[in-house]
């Protein structure tokens, strides 16, 4: 009985001196970390595939940005206080008009790096269903030694599944810059939100003009 | 609305000077046209080592800036590693051509006297377009003029050619800036519906950013959706 007992206790005291130098990490990835992870690596992989026509490539951009952000959600928040007195048509056309814009406005943006890779290095929590996950974009032929570009992806989980609200660069973020945007347009148009679909419209058409 | 009177939601952005405001980004992008732009297309078409070697000898040249407003700031650490990228840039980085300060585990960060005034509890005032200088507001034009003309220790040497030095280093100092920002201002032009309440708002927001060292944006003034 004294041999079988001591050999535990000594593998027990082997585990506990070991324990810290094993490669186990010290805290689990946040739902809203592994979220980002998973999710980024295809969205890249869209826009690296160069087997994809254009329109092939937008189609299944959008797919996979439906999957990632809530689009309705953003729209909503970006329309500001004239939310609350658009029509339901409005509102109707709005949202679509919005989410070709976002389509456009994030597949123009992410163009920019095809050929890099986005490495998540952080995750950290602001609120109990807020969460900032920050990643670097890297690019494997940067030989200048600058740091990396910083991108922030904003994760709610209040609703469930987790989505992507906002994305920032540099500490600066797109859907709160959008709302201001879209609020002084409206401030300096009567309110008119036929105007602003219209303008977006014609935004998105120039973006996907000009990205491949 | 150029000329026009200043809208609602332009004085809840804190922007009561609007018109005057949207005038004055026309008069720049103007003036980008003329003194910038060509320039730094040229500029931009230089091999990346040249332009890395330029930018870092700038940034190695603002570092006793950064230093004293990091002490300003009561922030040793960061003093700390600014002192010692100077150093370690100036030597074996040759005059701040190289970072090497950076791959050994100091690396760069920013700092300026407009964020210093914040950090001590001052706030922005109403948002400026300055002729040139772009985006700002008095607390942050304030912290440059004492950033160029007080603290930054080049003023106290005295040579002749003086003018030309701070003259020329300014302009290289646009000139690494607009490269930089080349794409991203393009990007930001071309899916804005309103390129002057984009400008307004990501200023805005990266000033915040900076002031508070990259930790993240919540509370009260981070909108909740």
């Amino acid at each position: 009985m004294s041999k079988p007992f001591s050999l535990d206790r000594r593998a027990l005291l082997t585990a506990a001196v070991t324990a810290p130098f094993l490669a186990v990490p010290a805290f689990a990835a946040d739902p809203a970390e592994t979220f980002v992870n998973e999710n980024i690596q295809k969205g890249m992989a869209i826009l690296n595939n160069k087997a994809l026509t254009k329109q092939q490539r937008r189609d299944q951009f959008e797919q996979f940005l439906l999957g990632l952000a809530d689009l309705k959600r953003i729209a909503d928040f970006t329309l500001g206080r004239y939310r609350a007195t658009t029509s339901p048509a409005d509102l109707a056309a709005f949202d679509a008009a919005f989410q070709n814009f976002a389509v456009a406005t994030y597949q123009s943006y992410f163009s920019k790096y095809t050929g890099q890779s986005l490495q998540v290095t952080n995750s950290t929590q602001a609120g109990p269903t807020d969460y900032r996950v920050t990643a670097n974009v890297i690019d494997p032929a940067d030989r200048s030694g600058k740091e990396p570009l910083e991108v922030t992806f904003r994760v709610r989980t209040d609703r469930g599944k987790p989505v992507v609200t906002d994305v920032a660069v540099n500490g600066a973020f797109l859907s709160i810059a959008q709302q201001a945007q879209f609020v002084g347009f409206l401030g300096q148009n009567n309110g008119n939100v036929k105007l602003l679909i219209a303008h977006l419209a014609d935004v998105t058409a120039d973006l996907a003009k000009s990205t491949n | 609305m150029p000329g026009g009177a200043t809208s609602p939601e332009a004085l809840a952005a804190n922007d009561p000077y609007e018109p005057v405001n949207r005038q004055m980004l026309v008069l720049n992008q103007r003036l980008d046209d003329i003194f910038f732009r060509r320039t730094v297309k040229t500029y931009r078409s230089l091999p990346d080592a040249m332009r890395t070697g330029m930018h870092n000898i700038l940034r190695n040249l603002a570092s006793p800036t950064i230093f004293v407003n990091d002490v300003l700031q009561a922030q040793p650490a960061r003093a700390g590693q600014t002192a010692a990228r100077f150093v370690i840039n100036s030597s074996m980085g040759l005059g701040g051509i190289f970072d090497p300060a950076t791959g050994i585990g100091a690396p760069y960060h920013g700092e300026d006297f407009g964020q210093t005034l914040a950090w001590w509890g001052m706030g922005e005032g109403p948002y400026l377009m300055l002729p040139l200088l772009g985006p700002s507001n008095p607390r942050d034009a304030a912290g440059l003029a004492i950033d160029t003309f007080v603290l930054d220790p080049t003023n106290y040497i005295h040579f002749k050619q003086h003018f030309w030095w701070d003259a020329g280093r300014q302009y290289l100092n646009f000139l690494d800036l607009r490269a930089q920002s080349f794409e991203t201002l393009q990007g930001i032009e071309r899916s804005s519906v309103d390129y002057y309440a984009a400008l307004r708002n990501l200023y805005r927001q990266v000033r915040e950013a900076e002031i508070r060292n990259g930790a993240p944006a919540k509370g009260e003034n981070f909108p909740d959706f």
